[in-house]
């Protein structure tokens, strides 16, 4: 069977910085900034008013439609009120909830031996989002229009430098297991693969062991090579099941639904303990920062916080960038008074030697892009044409079909901003009707 | 924390792995080439290297001066000849040419009539390196926007205008295959050609034979450099292997069309026409330019098929011997034709469904905004 996807690139891992660092909790600071929009849809609407006393797990905005999600408070204290404050892509409205330090908490009953609709409407409740990054609230995708017959939890991590979720898997590995299997009685498989890179085969062993011992017969665990980017969703169902799915249609349409190894971890704590999603497993990491590691971090603790907690910025070194989530596909912020998010795996602070500040020279149509495309698109064509304003010729190319993985920049010798190019030539796109 | 940098993802690039660090592999996987032509041809290959490679280095330089019009250490340093591809230019255009040449009498000779010297060689390829950078990379944008190789355009140039100048560069031991002045198999009429022999196909596969090119026929030093060229990733070498394959294919073909009646006769000029001339040579260095061929696996196999037909066709029935380099000028011009129509279908692309034309209709009492949004916009922008 097909154990990867065509091309792609081969990016250093850079995992050993935090690859050890067991998960460590987080503790909250006295503020917390929880904002409104931590999933793909409309922001949720407050449930608390000002002055009230929330317990830690405790709702305090619900979900305004399909692709929202309901949100808790990370803390136990009082509601200060709502503000508008900078989110790592824009701004939102920020619920503000001071400490108590009582850590007073309010689980939701914990259920046995739960049927499909159970979990379906338990993980609505907790406001489980996809925890890869996109924010898709889990509950629609186990709500599939068409047949489906295989989950596939998606372990890879293919980005340089994150390790939550291979630390989950090392050491939440039954409640990793657990939430796996009852993502699968929610959608009613027999028929679960979690896919992981083979750089981290010791947790790979760890799982399979686990399956084992457990005598669990509809699991697998399928090593796949090392690549970049093979987390991303239709390269992994390519990877795993050889299915491609058709562009503009749902990984449900080719018969498979997908979900982050974290989220299956936040399924098995809403269903099994009764706890919602208000806190995860994020990486700090970077040459910059002082103790790299796994925490176990609040939602709308700020990142500042993590980094402190992190032991502060290296003086020694130069940070050139402070960036929200992978390097491939990461934002870079501009300082850390930013809220940690349901969405935040990584903070990364990287110093002049890691990240790439080199301004771009012209094209020398090497064509490296195009082979290293996993959505084979031809990235130096629609570079060239969108700065022509040719937004026809930039559909011609593939422009729509771009995943921004960012393999294309990676390559390139010529330092171009092939992304940024493609994001502009989708916009006009999107603009002109084309 | 102070100055951080905002930009767009990804955040990393692949480290040694600039343009000028392409063009270096370039110029390394030609040394094996310009070592086989200097022990071959004598030291004048030395000599007209170093002045053809610095013909081009200041004629961008000069170029990028003029056109910045600052000509303090600014310019100089902002100058995009250090990214060497000018060098990669005028490596590839001397080892394209003769060694001698004898064109306004300038060459210093020995009593017996021998050329010690070739100031006429050196003349040519000065001209020769600045044509190539000025007319046909920096007009048209400088590099990755030139729409044909620079030294293959260089090398026509020189020898059209010069064609009678320029002498076919004798080994020290041809074994007197040839005649005394000097002809090469493929310039030599098919009559007289001597015959094809095992001593032949090695002196050509170690390229100690008589040529116009100095640089392109040995056979063992042109792999070297698709080698180094293979391991480093720089091209995709399939793209040379079909080129060279079609190559022998089509001159089997034609040799057929024109009534080879054995065996030996009909593969031992297949194999000549391949190991002779500059079609190894080109196919490995020259129609490998990123500018001037295409971008995909389907693109480059029209290319180096189109490639090789031509230069076959030029070949048999062309009045010029050298076809490669005719065929890699018209194949270059072609070359943004094929990426403009060979695309590949992107990952999972399906044809526009039903649905998509169902879609359409309920939009269209809305489409008359699309264009006044363009519109609107464009004359912002005016």
């Amino acid at each position: 069977m097909q154990n990867s996807f065509p091309r792609g690139v081969h990016p250093g891992d850079r995992k050993a910085l935090t690859k050890d660092k067991p998960i460590v909790p987080m503790p909250a600071p006295a503020v917390v900034y929880i904002p409104l929009v931590q999933h793909l849809g409309k922001p949720a609407l407050p449930v608390v008013k000002e002055r009230q006393k929330v317990a830690m797990g405790e709702l305090i905005a619900k979900a305004d439609g399909a692709l929202s999600g309901n949100i808790h408070s990370s803390v136990s204290g009082h509601v200060r009120g709502v503000e508008t404050l900078p989110t790592h892509t824009g701004s939102a409205a920020h619920i503000v909830v001071e400490n108590d330090w009582l850590y007073t908490e309010k689980r939701l009953r914990p259920l046995k031996n739960p049927k499909p609709a159970d979990i379906l409407e338990r993980v609505e409740t907790a406001g489980i989002v996809g925890l890869g990054g996109a924010g898709f609230p889990v509950a629609v995708k186990l709500r599939p229009k068409t047949a489906v017959d295989t989950l596939i939890i998606n372990a890879a991590e293919c980005e340089p430098y994150i390790t939550c979720d291979y630390r989950i898997l090392l050491e939440y590995t039954a409640r990793f297991v657990s939430g796996c299997r009852l993502l699968m009685r929610a959608l009613s498989l027999e028929n679960g693969i979690i896919g992981i890179e083979d750089n981290k085969r010791d947790a790979a062993a760890v799982v399979e062991a686990y399956i084992k011992d457990e005598n669990i017969s509809d699991l697998s665990v399928r090593a796949l090579p090392a690549k970049y980017p093979q987390g991303a969703e239709k390269q992994l169902i390519f990877a795993v099941t050889g299915r491609v799915v058709p562009s503009g249609d749902l990984p449900a349409d080719a018969g498979v639904i997908v979900h982050n190894a974290h989220t299956a971890l936040a399924v098995h704590d809403a269903v099994c303990e009764g706890i919602p999603l208000y806190r995860r497993v994020m990486t700090v990491s970077g040459e910059g920062v002082k103790q790299p590691g796994n925490f176990l971090a609040p939602v709308g603790a700020t990142l500042n916080d993590a980094l402190i907690f992190a032991g502060g910025l290296d003086d020694r070194k130069r940070v050139v960038k402070m960036l929200w989530g992978g390097p491939m596909m990461g934002f870079a912020l501009s300082g850390g008074g930013v809220s940690i998010t349901k969405t935040a795996g990584c903070l990364l602070l990287l110093t002049e030697a890691e990240a790439e500040t080199a301004s771009p020279t012209a094209c020398i149509n090497c064509g490296r892009c195009h082979r290293a495309c996993p959505m084979r698109l031809m990235p130096m064509y629609i570079d060239k044409y969108i700065f022509m304003d040719d937004a026809a010729a930039a559909v011609r190319y593939g422009a729509k079909h771009c995943i921004e993985c960012g393999a294309c920049a990676y390559v390139c010798p010529a330092k171009r901003t092939l992304v940024q190019s493609i994001r502009l030539a989708k916009k006009q796109i999107r603009e002109r009707g084309l | 924390m102070d100055n951080l940098t905002v930009s767009s993802s990804p955040h990393l690039t692949e480290r040694r792995n600039t343009t000028r660090l392409v063009m270096l592999d370039a110029l390394i996987a030609l040394f094996p080439c310009v070592f086989a032509a200097t022990l071959f041809y004598g030291y004048q290959v030395i000599l007209n290297l170093a002045v053809c490679c610095a013909a081009c280095l200041g004629a961008e330089l000069l170029y990028d001066l003029i056109r910045a019009k600052s000509f303090g250490r600014e310019g100089v340093r902002q100058s995009t000849c250090w990214d060497l591809s000018c060098l990669v230019t005028g490596v590839i255009l001397t080892l394209n040419l003769p060694a001698y040449a004898e064109i306004w009498g300038l060459n210093l000779k020995d009593a017996a009539g021998g050329i010690l010297l070739s100031f006429d060689a050196l003349l040519a390829v000065l001209v020769g390196g600045a044509f190539a950078v000025v007319l046909v990379k920096k007009l048209f944008g400088g590099i990755g926007r030139n729409f044909a190789n620079p030294a293959v355009t260089a090398r026509i140039f020189l020898m059209l205008c010069f064609s009678a100048g320029f002498v076919v560069s004798s080994t020290w031991a041809d074994f007197g295959l040839f005649a005394k002045s000097g002809a090469t198999w493929l310039g030599t009429d098919a009559g007289a050609r001597p015959g094809l022999s095992g001593k032949l196909f090695l002196s050509m596969i170690l390229g100690n034979v008589s040529t116009m090119s100095v640089g392109e026929t040995s056979l063992i030093a042109i792999g070297l450099g698709l080698l180094y060229l293979t391991v480093r990733k720089r091209i995709d070498p399939r793209y040379p292997l079909m080129t060279v394959g079609c190559a022998f294919l089509f001159s089997l073909l034609f040799a057929g069309i024109d009534g080879a009646d054995n065996a030996s006769a009909l593969f031992g000029d297949a194999l000549a026409q391949v190991l002779s001339g500059g079609l190894l040579f080109m196919a490995v260095f020259m129609a490998t330019d990123f500018s001037t061929s295409p971008n995909t696996l389907v693109g480059n196999a029209v290319f180096s098929g189109g490639l090789a037909l031509l230069t076959v066709l030029i070949r048999r029935y062309g009045l010029y011997p050298e076809g490669a380099s005719f065929a890699l000028l018209l194949m270059n011009i072609l070359a943004p034709l094929i990426d403009r129509y060979i695309v590949p279908r992107p990952f999972g692309y399906v044809k526009a469904k039903r649905p998509a034309q169902k879609k359409d209709a309920p939009q269209a009492p809305g489409k008359p905004d699309i264009p006044d949004k363009t519109k609107k916009r464009e004359e912002g922008k005016a």
